[in-house]
């Protein structure tokens, strides 16, 4: 067989099995508890039982003296070693313009406690059994004090207080937009629409818990930690920063197979700092693993902001403000991350794919005696895109629109691209009607009311709903290296510092060299989780293929330029004489050539060597139409979807079947959120109500699968070469409105009207049940 | 300390346990099988799932010593070596993991309903992995995928 032709099945665009798959479905996986060093110990914490209380004293005398332990370490060990706490949400500012604040977010609470689940006291010992049995004995002597899990509840006088520099309990508040202007459109428009909307906490509960080794290299003294985590460079700085006489250089952060990430494994934790300095105290390797427990007590949640949206509309229902004020409970500790995801980075995307002339933004983020916000899925569009398209369908039932309709007056039209939005966000490339009319195609919108009555016939309630929405990708960090070794054995090595973490993203890149190198995929290896080998911002916010992926390609042309010099040197041929095809440099015209690898074989080191940094142009700005039908029991409220259909424009499509796979997983998550996802706190004590699989409802097989789902490749994203779009969040984002709305006009229909409007995710049974038979809807969550 | 006599993966195996150590602990330490993990503590998850008698277990809820005299069966033993069994391919094909951190459990639990049940029904795939939590790929490719298994297995077409 023709060798191009073979390697070219495996290039970008084509559906290949992918290059992790074979060690994964052997059980040869290396997720980091697969991992033991020789003479490993192993950690377990105590964690305080109080959602808020005062440390009086701690006993360690008893935990010990038991077998097998070999440290106890407290708050105050750690403070005295010097060990730093994490910084706060830098960058941001209070209400009146003093610096954003949190209390100091420890590896080990000192003095005091603000969560339920805190890490207290670390025990070291010879087992995992031992290290948790001591902990269990440590005496830990608390004074209770008040706590408060609702940000509006803390931000009343007299509340109780978690950082003293914030008495209201305001981490930070950004205002965007006109608030004059946006008065006075409310003030001549003709419909005016406000919704109270709860965007749930949830718990991102990738399967893998979260687990840390680390140890000291007997050889060179730095210290090597090697856990899950979507940032290893990340960790790696802020470990150095946290331990007392460390620089980023004496530390190397490892990440084999990641099981999940979905945002929550993009920053430090106190734990991973715990453990890194057992691991220095004590000269051996610690290892300590979370239990699933722990992981809904201290990972990080999401989401969580309680809003009220408003829109203006004239007559004819043109938008024309919107005005949002979001609530965000950011929990005990503030982080930079979990504050600019409610207060910057949803809003970015508030007004979505809508020319929406005018804005006033309010996002006030709080802290509570609950578990530190971070990034989840999505992490502040979900929340902003689930308000907006809330509150077209409104306005759509409102005026008597089609909701369809109602969206397609007010979109951003082709030809305002690039098209600036209000929070100064600027779309590259966007055809939002085209997306629009294709979704409306393939949810077959026009034969709805024939599938509604066979509903009707077999006793359900049929519900429509849309979402039309778009979302930033990135984490504004474009630049990206990558490291490229052609190596006599017939490899080609690239190293980047994206992060697989299950998105099958080492295929993605393994097909964009295969389209430049133009050798069969089994000659690519993707080495990534190294940062003794490359380093840079990691993978969140589905920024790896644009940037990462970019990287690579220019990385990949680079070494074939490069090679080309090297062939002509041994080819003694001019450069501009040789064609490069297949994995050999030839010289045109003649059977003259040189093989890649034979051309590495023959170089210095036996390689080609290319260190390549490269940057896109900016954010990608994927969007998509989403439709789902439900069909509700009238009987038992229970939700059943029906139909789901989307169109999605992610620009070109590198790997078919892993941006359907992201897609469709991803919408199954935004379903859990509208259906079934939500962190309790008990309002009283602070106890988390839902502290294991048992209590947080997870979709599982029995959920809906039958998506149909589509892709519009001819939009490309015009700030990076290979045209591609972020794909990782879309269907999340696009899934929890779609389905909610649905719900809804299901709900109205049913005689609530728009009362149904009043309805709080999760849509659980008993919510749609109360709904239809008592007429009971929510209270607002939103206080003023 | 008790000496335990199993199979496992068709191997006579000896293996010092505690009388608390759990076949999870077992499987993943002293005999270095790691391919069988562990996602929660409850029994929600499946990601531990090894075949026991054939039966599917989770083995985070099983005691060691009530695997004494039994043969266990784990993703690392689900295909014969050097060969790749049906549900591996068929994953594989259908794109059925992304993490694939919940993988050997879906295999694990796949293999025990196709030996019982060798043309299940998309409500018996289903029903079967009631009991295994995937949070990446929504189960639209592993249901997909067991399907396939099942009809080549019975040496149809996929």
């Amino acid at each position: 067989m023709n060798a191009p032709v073979e390697a070219g099945r495996f290039g970008s665009g084509q559906a290949v099995s992918r290059i992790e798959d074979p060690a994964l479905l052997r059980g040869q996986g290396r997720y980091t508890d697969d991992v033991a060093m020789p003479g490993q110990l192993h950690l377990a914490f105590q964690r305080s039982p109080h959602a808020h209380a005062q440390i009086v004293s701690i006993d360690v005398a008893a935990a010990a003296a038991m077998p097998g332990v070999r440290a106890v370490y407290t708050g105050a060990d750690l403070v005295a070693a010097g060990v730093q706490a994490i910084p706060g949400p830098g960058g941001f500012a209070r209400p009146g313009g003093a610096p954003a604040v949190s209390a100091p977010r420890r590896a080990l609470a000192h003095e005091r406690v603000r969560c339920v689940g805190e890490p207290v006291v670390a025990v070291v010992a010879d087992s995992a059994e031992a290290a948790r049995a001591a902990a269990d004995a440590v005496w830990v002597d608390y004074t209770e004090l008040p706590a408060v899990v609702d940000p509006f509840d803390a931000m009343q006088p007299g509340a109780p207080v978690l950082c003293d520099a914030a008495p209201d309990n305001i981490a930070a508040e950004m205002r965007h937009g006109n608030v004059d202007a946006t008065a006075a459109a409310f003030a001549r428009a003709a419909h005016t629409i406000t919704l109270d909307i709860d965007n749930q906490r949830l718990a991102p509960s990738p399967i893998e818990p979260r687990c840390v080794l680390a140890w000291v290299d007997a050889a060179d003294g730095r210290l090597n930690l090697r856990l899950s985590s979507q940032m290893p460079t990340g960790v790696r700085g802020s470990v150095a920063a946290a331990l007392p006489g460390l620089t980023p250089e004496q530390v190397r952060v490892q990440v084999g197979d990641v099981g999940g990430g979905f945002g929550m494994k993009t920053g430090i934790y106190p734990e991973d700092i715990a453990v890194a300095y057992a691991a220095r105290a004590l000269g051996q390797p610690v290892k300590w693993r979370a239990e699933r427990l722990e992981e809904f007590l201290s990972a990080v949640h999401g989401r969580d902001v309680i809003s009220r949206g408003e829109l203006a509309l004239d007559a004819d229902g043109r938008v024309l403000a919107l005005r949002v004020h979001g609530v965000a409970n950011v929990g005990a500790y503030a982080s930079g991350t979990g504050v600019a995801i409610q207060v910057l980075i949803g809003p970015w995307v508030q007004t979505s794919i809508y020319d929406i002339p005018c804005i006033d933004f309010r996002f006030t983020a709080v802290m509570t005696n609950t578990a530190t916000m971070g990034a989840y899925r999505g992490a502040g569009r979900p929340e902003a895109i689930y308000i907006t398209e809330r509150l077209m369908d409104a306005a759509a039932r409102r005026l008597k629109l089609d909701p369809a309709e109602l969206r397609r007056r007010n979109m951003i039209r082709p030809e305002q691209m690039p098209y600036k939005n209000p929070m100064g966000q600027t779309y590259d490339s966007g055809r939002f009607e085209q997306i629009l009319d294709q979704g409306l195609a393939l949810a077959d919108w026009q034969g709805y009311a024939a599938r509604r009555e066979a509903s009707q016939r077999r006793g359900k309630l049929r519900g429509r709903g849309i979402a039309t929405f778009l979302e930033w990708t990135g984490g504004n960090v474009f630049e990206e290296r990558v490291t490229v070794n052609v190596s006599a054995d017939g490899f080609i090595e690239l190293g980047s510092a994206t992060q697989a973490m299950g998105q099958g993203i080492a295929t993605s890149y393994a097909q964009l060299a295969v389209d430049v190198f133009g050798v069969p995929i089994d000659r690519i290896r993707i080495l990534q989780g190294d940062t003794d080998r490359v380093n840079g911002f990691g993978s969140a916010g589905s920024r790896s293929l644009f940037t990462g992926g970019s990287a690579v390609s220019v990385a990949a042309t680079r070494t074939i330029d490069k090679a080309r010099d090297l062939a002509a040197e041994a080819l003694e041929a001019p450069a501009k004489d040789l064609e490069y095809e297949a994995g050999r440099f030839k010289v045109a015209g003649t059977d003259l050539g040189i093989g890649l690898f034979e051309l590495a074989a023959r170089q210095p080191d036996a390689a080609i060597q290319v260190d390549s940094t490269s940057s896109v142009g900016g954010p990608t700005w994927p969007n998509g139409c989403h439709i789902c039908e439900v069909e509700l029991d009238p009987d038992t409220g229970e939700v059943a979807l029906a139909a789901y259909a989307s169109v999605n424009d992610i620009g070109r499509v590198i790997s078919p079947a892993i941006v359907r796979g992201q897609i469709e997983g991803g919408a199954v998550q935004g379903i859990g959120q509208a259906l079934c996802e939500h962190v309790v706190y008990e309002r009283e004590t602070g106890q988390l109500q839902s502290a294991s699989f048992m209590d947080y409802a997870l979709p599982h097989a029995d959920g809906f699968r039958d998506f149909k789902t589509a892709f519009d490749t001819s939009i490309p994203c015009k700030t990076n070469a290979l045209g591609v779009k972020g794909v990782g969040e879309l269907g999340t984002i696009g899934a929890t409105p779609a389905v909610v709305n649905a719900v809804i006009d299901a709900l109205d229909a049913a005689g609530l009207g728009a009362s149904a409007e009043r309805i709080q995710m999760p849509v659980t049974a008993e919510r749609v049940w109360r709904a239809l038979k008592l007429r009971e809807m929510d209270a607002s969550p939103y206080r003023a | 300390m008790i000496a335990l006599s199993m199979q496992i993966n068709g191997r006579a195996v000896q293996v010092q346990a505690e009388t608390s150590s759990l076949l999870v602990e077992v499987l993943r330490g002293p005999l270095a099988l790691t391919g069988t993990h562990v996602g929660c503590d409850t029994a929600q998850c499946g990601a531990c799932t090894v075949l026991m008698d054939g039966q599917a277990v989770k083995s985070c809820n099983v005691l060691a010593v009530q695997a004494e005299g039994k043969s266990i069966t784990t993703v690392e033993g689900l295909a014969e070596p050097g060969q790749t069994h049906p549900l591996q391919q068929a994953f594989m094909d259908c794109h059925g993991l992304q993490c694939g951190f919940c993988t050997p459990g879906m295999l694990m639990t796949a293999a025990c309903l196709l030996a019982k049940n060798p043309q299940p029904s998309e409500a018996q795939i289903v029903h079967a992995l009631e009991g295994n939590l995937c949070r990446c790929t929504g189960y639209v490719n592993i249901v997909s995928a067991v399907k396939q298994a099942s009809v080549a297995m019975a040496g149809g077409a996929a």
